[in-house]
């Protein structure tokens, strides 16, 4: 699992490559820390190379969303494949997010 | 179809993602029944990486299948646990309000057809039974 964070003008690019399982979400836990001092601006989560999700990585997405709620910003995002799509939807985490 | 064991460690979850792989070449299972399996199985592997024991200790995933329904046993020797008497998430609550987890024992419900457990001789024994497309 790699994160590869890049600033945009106002935006924060966040491209998620590879499986965010529970073995991954630990160090990534620890990856997106920059997001997470960056919850007050606009944050583009690109996930057109995530492979997989499970429940250790939505907690991780909505851990962000709570913060980008006290802080004032906002979370959009990309590129998710139909079987991630329908996680989020299954969870009701699609409802919490905005999806391009 | 081979059984894997596992240790009580979440690092080796990617061990648990390549027998999956594999058991989906052999079963020729597609992309999304892979996720689905994947996913499912990690879940309920984690839940008891996580808590069932207070050392080290193991889990065992069989596996067989009629051709239209996948059969897998999760056997672990920890503490009692029945994961099929946990409560729902409400998933209709606001971000603010959302509690962070709770998420993995629903997706297991969600993706598996049916999930049974007993407690044998000190062991912990789930049944999933997955159908195919």
């Amino acid at each position: 699992m790699t994160l590869e964070i890049t600033q945009k003008e106002d935006q924060v690019v966040a491209k998620l490559i590879g499986r965010l399982d529970t073995a991954a979400s630990q160090q990534f836990s620890i990856d997106m820390q920059p997001l997470m001092d960056n919850a007050d601006k606009k944050i583009l989560m690109d996930c057109t190379d995530l492979d997989f999700i499970s429940s250790s990585g939505l907690r991780l997405f909505l851990a962000l969303r709570k913060e980008t709620i006290s802080k004032g910003g906002s979370i959009t995002i990309k590129g998710v494949s139909p079987e991630i799509k329908q996680v989020f939807t299954i969870t009701g985490f699609y409802s919490l997010f905005i999806f391009e | 179809m081979e059984n894997l064991i596992l240790h009580n460690d979440v690092a080796e979850v990617p061990m648990l993602a390549a027998w999956v792989e594999e058991l989906g070449e052999e079963l020729g299972l597609d992309m999304p029944e892979v996720f689905q399996l994947n996913l499912a199985l990690e879940e309920a592997a984690v839940n008891v990486m996580n808590y069932a024991y207070e050392g080290e200790g193991l889990i065992k995933l069989s596996v067989s299948s009629n051709g239209q329904e996948i059969v897998f046993v999760m056997e672990d020797e920890g503490k009692e646990f029945d994961p099929t008497k946990v409560k729902d998430p409400d998933i209709t609550l606001s971000a603010e309000k959302r509690e962070i987890g709770g998420l993995g024992i629903f997706l297991v419900q969600q993706f598996m057809e049916s999930m049974a457990y007993s407690r044998k001789d000190g062991k912990n024994v789930l049944t999933m039974i997955y159908k195919k497309k």
